[in-house]
């Protein structure tokens, strides 16, 4: 359940989590493929004989660590804040299932760091090929981080069938292996690989297009062509990657991201169709921006256009992690956990015994109905919903008297599988007062304007309040 | 001479399948002279250059409204079947939104863009001889794109279309004797109805790209016959001095990569934030709050209203009428008024007169969004 201090007004729990999230998506793998990139381009460098390629590798190693090393640990970090706070029983159980796992991930993290910062000081300190170990080891390092992490996000969609026959049996870590390696785990290793490779080359062609086109015209143009290469494996491999990833998917999970094909009547349910598809023109946008603008004319390519790749990627990544983080809805844990931190196995037991008596929200003896379904709607609704702002309570009832609003809380809590809700809110658990007092509470949250009565096309300048 | 940033080497390659088919369709059509006349053509490249994109970005948005009309048409059904048929498209035909968000949000991104292109224009004083033509047609366009938006704004008839075009067949009908005719004539009746969304539908699917593509070929034809304008600080530098690039390739990819991202931006618009449908109109029911005209109407609107304040009963809306329309052409005749090539009083005048004109749009916009009561 959640803690009942954790109030998000207007924005939400979940975008204090996403808006963290996001940026810490883009650059852990940009520290992922940079990584490679680095040596790569060192070792092609060293191979060619062209030293003239180094200040501009050092130039972007600065850039590298001070990006991976603040900003990428410092969001890293707010996301165990956030999420701790946003979802504590999600977060309790990833931890209790994965704890070797993470433990393993800050420890190669720390390494990772360390290498870094140690690469950008010994340029031109250490001999050459010994540099480039280094750049490779960093690389090594920088990769096993996602080959952890992949497989506890994964996790999330995908447990496996092996781990949900053991949840809540006290027995979880039996089925390590197969929770960590579950049925997304490999199609998503790949596509964030390739996404981390993308980003190399998007990042790097923000650091070189500030080389002057006229002053160092060939090595500008012969780094710009190079990183926009980086950006070729995503172009070809990509689809394929991502055609395996949704075979993989549950297909109730994949039904979500066809809601939006023929309607937007439904407004949120159909978010993940939208959002798909800013993924997939943001992505071919990418590629065709960098071929015409960098590959095309490398000596033109001046920083503006390289930061408007950047905050393309930006909603790439944005819009793609929307869409992985709502293809679990109604679940925070699939088949497990729904996102208000009910477990499945708990419906009938809080249906019965009261969702109020399990948890932190419970009301002082002689609270009004108002207060109980207050309280109702900061433990069961509180996780996606707010009053005013995302997703708002209001705005979603607006117009409802208390019979509509009841109605509706009734659907939610008969849960039937063929409800368009069903597919993405949780079942409403509770005994009948409790439902009852969310229905009064909310009921109270919306008022109804009074009728105006009907008059003939306004004139002019009446539609306002200035005459 | 000019100082020029060539194009890219070229590579050698052997003769390839792609390089014949090049060469079978180069002996029919004449393709390498054509891109032999885009190599000779260059364009200015300075600080300013960004500003050239905008003419392009506005282009780009049309050839997409153009498409996405065209599937329109496909399913919706003028007069009494409007609102029927655009609540199909939005709520049951397979992406129907998408292509119907995109339509109403390009619309309303040309609308945009134009603008920017058209002050970016008056800026560079681009008006100048010889290029008024250039710039009376610009402006021809601008205003035709208008129209277009607000016979597109009452087509799906619901209850927002239907009295906001209401209100903005209001304005001509203050023009004295006439107006009240001129407003039947649009309406076809004394009231909007199936009637009206015939008209209009006629009007933006026929009469107005019949006015609006000719003149935009007219446009593009004296783009490309007088080049593009440079801005005074350029003028400046002596010739010898000012960059330029070839038209093809080097301006030519910038250009397509400017519209990829116009294409991201509408997307993201029109994904984000798809174009609802609210009920369908009905005259006997009250006019939803807040009724206001599209932004780019806003400014008029306001001007008129708070005239119709200041002076009693219709002729203060009149007035104001006059007054816009007497902003518009000192607009439109100003390459009459800023003939001078130097950087005269007149030059400064004029751009005193440009400022002025966006500060008034931007206030009395600003002002009119920030006066609407809330909606519910």
């Amino acid at each position: 359940m959640n803690y009942p201090v954790w109030l998000v007004p207007i924005f939400g729990t979940g975008w204090v989590v996403g808006s963290i999230a996001i940026i810490h998506v883009l650059i852990s793998h940009f520290a992922v493929g940079g990584g490679f990139f680095l040596p790569l381009a060192e070792m092609k460098a060293m191979k060619e004989g062209r030293r003239d390629w180094f200040p501009q590798l050092k130039m972007f190693s600065k850039f590298f660590l001070v990006l991976t090393g603040v900003f990428g640990a410092v969001t890293g970090v707010g996301i165990w804040f956030a999420i701790g706070l946003a979802s504590p029983e999600g977060t309790s159980t990833l931890i209790h299932n994965f704890v070797f796992a993470w433990g393993s991930e800050w420890m190669i993290f720390l390494i990772e760091l360390t290498l870094a910062a140690v690469y950008y000081y010994t340029w031109d300190r250490i001999p050459d090929e010994l540099h480039l170990r280094l750049g490779f080891l960093y690389a090594i390092f920088a990769f096993l981080t996602l080959v952890i992490i992949n497989g506890i996000l994964t996790f999330m969609l995908t447990p496996s069938k092996g781990w949900l026959e053991v949840a809540g049996t006290g027995h979880e870590a039996d089925a390590f292996f197969q929770a960590f390696f579950n049925p997304t785990y490999w199609p998503s290793l790949f596509l964030r690989t390739l996404v981390c490779i993308s980003l190399a080359g998007i990042f790097s062609l923000a650091v070189f297009s500030r080389l002057d086109g006229k002053k160092d015209g060939k090595v500008k143009r012969e780094m710009i062509r190079w990183s926009a290469m980086w950006l070729l494996p995503a172009f070809i491999l990509m689809p394929f990657c991502f055609l395996w990833y949704l075979w993989m998917v549950p297909a109730s999970q994949r039904e979500l991201m066809s809601l939006g094909i023929s309607t937007i009547g439904s407004g949120a349910f159909t978010q993940v169709t939208r959002l798909g598809l800013i993924t997939l023109m943001t992505s071919g946008t990418i590629v065709g921006v960098v071929y015409f603008l960098a590959y095309q004319s490398p000596r033109d390519f001046k920083f503006g256009h390289a930061m408007s790749v950047v905050m393309l990627a930006l909603i790439a990544t944005a819009s793609t992690e929307c869409v992985r983080e709502m293809l679990r809805k109604p679940y925070v844990i699939d088949q497990w956990m729904y996102s208000n931190g009910v477990r499945k196995t708990q419906v009938a037991k809080f249906n019965q015994e009261g969702f109020l008596t399990h948890s932190p929200w419970q009301p002082p003896a002689g609270a009004t109905p108002v207060e109980v379904g207050r309280r109702m709607f900061m433990g069961e609704c509180m996780a996606c919903h707010t009053l005013d702002g995302y997703r708002g309570i209001k705005g979603l009832l607006g117009g409802r008297d208390e019979k509509a609003i009841g109605n509706i809380l009734e659907m939610l809590h008969k849960d039937q599988a063929d409800s368009p809700y069903s597919k993405f809110m949780p079942p409403l658990v509770g005994t009948d007062e409790e439902i009852a007092d969310l229905r009064i509470y909310l009921a109270s949250l919306v008022t109804t304007p009074p009728p105006t009565p009907p008059s003939a096309a306004p004139p002019l300048a009446a539609t306002t309040p200035l005459r | 001479m000019e100082k020029s940033l060539s194009a890219e080497p070229k590579s050698t390659s052997p003769a390839t399948w792609s390089t014949q088919i090049w060469d079978w369709a180069d002996a029919r059509l004449g393709l390498s002279e054509v891109i032999h006349l885009a190599e000779k053509k260059r364009v200015p490249d300075h600080r300013h250059s960004f500003w050239y994109y905008w003419g392009g970005i506005t282009l780009f948005f049309f050839i997409v409204m153009c498409f996405s009309g065209v599937l329109l048409l496909i399913y919706y059904r003028p007069g009494d079947g409007a609102y029927e048929s655009v609540r199909q498209i939005t709520y049951d035909i397979k992406f129907g939104w998408l292509i119907r968000s995109t339509h109403s949000w390009a619309a309303n991104l040309m609308l945009a863009s134009a603008f920017i292109h058209m002050f970016s224009a008056y800026f560079m004083k681009a008006y100048r001889g010889p290029r008024e033509f250039t710039w009376w047609s610009g402006f021809g366009l601008l205003l035709l794109g208008m129209v277009f938006g607000f016979s597109g704004y009452l087509l799906p008839m619901d209850d927002l279309a239907y009295f906001a075009t209401k209100v903005g067949l209001a304005i001509p009908a203050v023009i004295p004797v006439v107006g009240p005719w001129i407003a039947n004539l649009i309406r076809g009746g004394p009231d909007v109805n199936a009637f009206t969304v015939s008209r209009f539908f006629a009007l933006h699917v026929v009469v107005l790209p019949a006015l609006f593509i000719p003149l935009l070929m007219f446009h593009l034809l004296l783009v490309q016959k007088h080049g593009m304008s440079i801005p005074e600080s350029e003028e400046r530098k002596p010739e010898s001095e000012r960059m330029s690039v070839p038209f093809f390739p080097n301006f030519a990819m910038k250009d397509l990569a400017m519209w990829l991202i116009a294409l991201n931006v509408l997307a993201l618009m029109a994904s984000l934030f798809p174009w609802g449908l609210g009920d369908a109109a009905d005259s006997l029911k009250p006019a939803p709050m807040g009724i206001h005209p599209e932004w780019y109407f806003m400014s008029s609107f306001e001007v008129l209203k708070l005239f119709g304040q200041w002076f009693p009963g219709e002729a203060g809306e009149f007035l104001g009428l006059i007054l816009f329309n007497l902003g518009l052409i000192l607009w439109v005749l100003i390459p009459f008024y800023d003939t001078s090539s130097k950087y005269g009083m007149r030059a400064r005048l004029a751009t005193y007169f440009g400022l002025f004109v966006i500060a008034i749009l931007m206030t009395t916009t600003i002002w009119g969004y920030a006066v609407l009561p809330p909606t519910h």
